[in-house]
């Protein structure tokens, strides 16, 4: 599901902060203009104090600090910051390294792993971090459902996890399972969290600064405000350079985009086009462009059910035919959408994982791909028996006009934007389609009532996570549960070969079964991958020096697998002056609202006029 | 009798319209409502419902103002005058389906209230007063947010948050033309309630609601066009608000694309004005008590 995963797709731009503020100065939101000549103080205070602060603007709100139940992208990218996990990926190409592990060792029979913890590591309080540490967190996971709401697909295959000396980690499998290089779980400090009682209700937001052993530590956090950062000192791979780090809530990309034009934050992700292509000609400021680790697709209700049989959810029936997606996913013409929606900042979808993590990256054939055909489609549909009536309207098998509803988050202009030109495409076809844009689509997805929906993940190195939510052990237990499941695909081929996968350590012969899922997938026709979108962010060069991004060559900076471009930020040379770099086309826009808001200024002036008029 | 009726109906408009001219700012606002309305109805001769394809639009995305797109164009690459020009449609329908739905509940409140009179008139108006100090906007956001999106929905939104000023308005005539000897002339002859209340109290409260009407448009197009900029509109149908919101998705604020954000925004601010200017020219003609003339 798309709002609660462990990497969410998109991290959307909620913008219920703004609401009220925007509501009450009514006038038709005309004082837009205004949200742009926001005056920049934050620069000004930390000259004050001498020290460096990095800014980051983020939109979406943390769900939980608490490592345990924490799912959205913010909230994980901020634990990778505070806690050291077992093992890192490096930076250069994603393959394994070192963490809080030094070393790890599995048995011929890959069932027993043991990891060597390092000596140089300690938690902000002063104590050693310790295997007993990690024995504990996996042991919490294993034992209490609660503490394994976030990452219990992780432990779910752990028989049992000791500490034998506090250098020494050893765990043992039920069965083998090939993401054990690749646990992504934050080791927390045992002294401090044995005292939490309720692993289901602890936020770990109350006491700071939060006991940690990352490159960072939490000291100060306020819901939708900020979550404020200090580095680190005695931080093993060494301290950050940066005095603080600071996420800073902006709900409202274009106010996110004015506050970097100011100064007040050194780094915005999640750019349009639009604001990418001004920024890029404005001095101190650097926009990166890199391909992303997300995929944007089509999903179709394949029938929603429950792991008990019993269906459930109003998905249009025709759906369950794959000719009808088949015919629908020929009419979509994925270039023009990476064209005019992404204005060129994606790469067209062709399988499943995007084509950064190369070595599981698979297209389909040529005789088996779906290339747009609209007329292809129309003869798909007619051989179907999907006749047109005259009214040029295609008819179900019931006899009734297929009208198909697409589930759209009503934050993502993209969604909406795509929305316009499905419409029109499948309109062509006699297909009517409606856009249901929603603030939380979670509930009719979860409830399995929709048709289509707008679908997006982000991709880990390793992709046994987002390949797992689509095998039938994700399904929902029952109609009224949820479950880990995406779209509720339930494929007994895909699902032979994800267990063949997770238990498959020879990395070549794990990438092809991999592929093959991909392939399988495809074929199942209930998704269509229409674009890997690109990582659209900028940065102000006159506040980061140099900054690493991830992969190192055309990589992203914000919502990495590591911690390694906060981490690595060098501050620039305060000397150098910094203006606020308003371009001319701003002072207009303004120029432009100000005319505007004279002009409403006279009409509510002729409004009170009259009302006095009133009062005899 | 019927001949009589139309005399009197035509010499009354005949003397509305001798008021109404020496209003100078009512006329421009009346003109400006012509050439919109105009504009509006002929839109699809003008520009067509192509002007809203995505698929065939004309240009690329964000084009400045120039001699093919004489307002530029929006992120898909289609003609932001034409979608001016379209979005004129709704913008307007929205506002006169919500103005005339206000206004008729409150209306029928209104006139209710003031014929029974009693614990009855007390109870309603008590439900008025409690609309009345709820924020219109923020009852609007909530009904918008919980519904479909839809035309329907926002039009319902403002419909049933604005009706609580005219309901008072009309309870308070209503009260007044009661008090006068001919309706008691008119019960003495047998005339129920429903009789007092559509053939003598509406067509004396009828000036007041139609002034009422002219005046609630513009608040209910500026209400529409923030609902719309708020995201809670109808995104598959192009309106103002909905441009600027669009607008905004597209990140024209911070890019400078001022020939994006500005039309939109001046003509709504326009329309509102021409009703208003309307509003005021009927009112002030049809209640003698508001004195001269602008």
């Amino acid at each position: 599901m798309v709002m609660v995963t462990k990497v969410p797709p998109r991290p959307t731009p909620v913008r219920r902060a703004l609401r009220p503020l925007l509501a009450t100065g009514v006038a038709a939101g005309l004082a837009v203009g205004s949200l742009v000549v926001v005056p920049g103080t934050a620069q000004a205070e930390d000259e004050k104090s001498g020290g460096t602060t990095l800014t980051v603007a983020v939109s979406q709100s943390i769900d939980s600090l608490s490592p345990f139940l924490a799912q959205k992208l913010t909230s994980t990218s901020i634990h990778r910051l505070a806690y050291e996990y077992l093992t890192n990926y490096d930076p250069k190409d994603a393959r394994t390294v070192p963490g809080l592990a030094t070393a790890w060792t599995s048995s011929p029979d890959k069932l027993t792993w043991t990891y060597t913890i390092r000596k140089d590591s300690t938690w902000s309080d002063g104590q050693q971090a310790t295997a007993e540490d990690a024995a504990w967190t996996f042991n919490k996971m294993m034992t209490d459902p609660d503490a394994a709401t976030a990452n219990g697909s992780f432990t779910a295959n752990f028989a049992a996890v000791t500490a034998p000396d506090p250098q020494t980690l050893v765990i043992r499998l039920k069965k083998p399972q090939a993401t054990m290089t690749a646990l992504d779980v934050p080791i927390v400090p045992k002294h401090v969290w044995e005292k939490v009682t309720d692993f289901s209700k602890f936020n770990n937001d109350k006491t700071f600064p939060i006991v940690g052993n990352g490159p960072f530590v939490i000291t100060d956090f306020k819901v939708d405000q900020y979550i404020k950062l200090k580095p680190n000192k005695k931080f093993w791979r060494g301290a950050p350079q940066f005095d603080e780090l600071v996420f800073k809530y902006y709900k409202d990309g274009d106010a996110a985009v004015a506050a970097l034009q100011k100064g007040e934050v050194s780094f915005v992700p999640n750019l349009t086009p639009a604001q990418a292509a001004a920024l890029k000609t404005q001095k101190n400021i650097k926009v990166n462009d890199a391909p992303g680790r997300r995929f944007y697709a089509l999903a179709t209700n394949p029938g929603a059910k429950a792991q008990d049989g019993k269906t459930f959810g109003n998905g249009n029936k025709a759906l369950l035919d794959p000719e009808v997606r088949k015919a629908l996913f020929l009419a979509v013409d994925r270039t023009t959408l990476v064209d005019k929606v992404f204005q060129g900042h994606a790469v067209e979808g062709e399988g499943y994982i995007p084509p950064r993590f190369g070595s599981y990256f698979w297209k389909p054939e040529t005789t088996q791909k779906r290339a747009y055909d609209p007329a292809g489609a129309e003869k798909v549909l007619d051989a179907a028996g999907y006749r047109k009536n005259a009214a040029g309207k295609r008819l179900g098998k019931d006899g009734r006009p297929l009208d198909l509803r697409i589930l759209c988050h009503a934050t993502d202009p993209n969604d909406k934007a795509v929305g316009k030109y499905l419409q029109e495409w499948w309109g062509k076809l006699g297909i009517g389609l409606k856009v249901e844009c929603l603030d939380s689509v979670s509930d009719p997805w979860v409830k399995g009532d929709y048709d289509l929906a707008f679908d997006g993940w982000s991709v880990n190195p390793d992709p046994d996570y987002v390949l797992s939510i689509h095998t039938c052990g994700t399904l929902p237990a029952t109609p009224k549960d949820s479950g880990a499941t995406d779209n509720f695909i339930c494929d007994k081929e895909f699902d032979g070969l994800y267990a063949q996968q997770a238990v498959e350590y020879d990395t070549a012969k794990r990438a092809d079964l991999v592929k093959r899922m991909q392939s399988r997938l495809y074929d199942t026709g209930y998704m269509n991958i229409m674009a890997y979108p690109n990582a659209l962010e900028a940065y102000r060069t006159d506040q980061i020096k140099s900054i690493t991004t991830m992969p190192e060559a055309a990589g992203n900076l914000w919502g990495q697998d590591g911690y390694w471009s906060w981490w690595s930020a060098v501050p620039t040379d305060r000397a150098a002056d910094s203006d606020g770099g308003s371009s001319t086309g701003v002072v207009i826009g303004i120029a432009a609202a100000v005319v505007v808001v004279v002009g409403l200024g006279v009409f509510l002036g002729l409004r009170r006029r009259s009302t006095a008029d009133d009062r005899e | 009798m019927t001949s009589l009726t139309w005399d009197r109906r035509k010499d009354s408009a005949t003397r509305f319209w001798r008021g109404y001219r020496t209003h100078r700012a009512g006329l421009y606002g009346l003109a400006g409502l012509a050439l919109i309305a105009l504009l509006a109805l002929a839109a699809p001769l003008i520009v067509g419902s192509d002007v809203q394809s995505v698929t065939e639009a004309p240009g690329t995305a964000l084009e400045p103002p120039s001699a093919e797109f004489p307002l530029g164009t929006d992120q898909f690459g289609r003609s932001l005058l034409g979608l001016l020009i379209w979005g004129a449609r709704i913008s307007l329908l929205v506002g006169l389906l919500a103005a005339a739905l206000s206004v008729a509940i409150g209306t029928l409140v209104g006139i209710i209230a003031g014929h029974y009179g009693g614990w009855f008139s007390t109870v309603v108006m008590r439900i008025t007063d409690w609309f009345l100090v709820m924020p219109t906007l923020v009852l609007a956001i909530v009904l918008a947010t919980v519904m479909s999106r839809s035309m329907w929905t926002v039009v319902l939104a403002i419909g049933v948050t604005s009706w609580p000023t005219t309901a008072r308005l009309v309870r308070a005539q209503t009260i007044a033309v009661e008090s006068r000897p001919y309706i008691e002339r008119a019960t003495a002859l047998g005339g129920g309630h429903r009789h007092v209340m559509t053939r003598h109290v509406l067509p004396n409260v009828m000036p007041l609601v139609l002034a009422q009407t002219t005046l609630g448009i513009s608040t209910a197009i500026l209400t529409e066009a923030t609902l719309a900029f708020l995201g809670l509109g109808d995104p598959t149908v192009v309106s103002w608000g909905g441009m600027l919101q669009d607008a905004r998705e597209a990140g024209a604020v911070s890019s400078g694309h001022w020939w994006y954000l500005a039309p939109p925004g001046i003509a709504i601010a326009l329309v509102a004005l021409a009703f208003t200017l309307c509003g005021r020219a009927v009112e002030s003609v049809l209640n003698p008590k508001l004195g001269v003339g602008r």
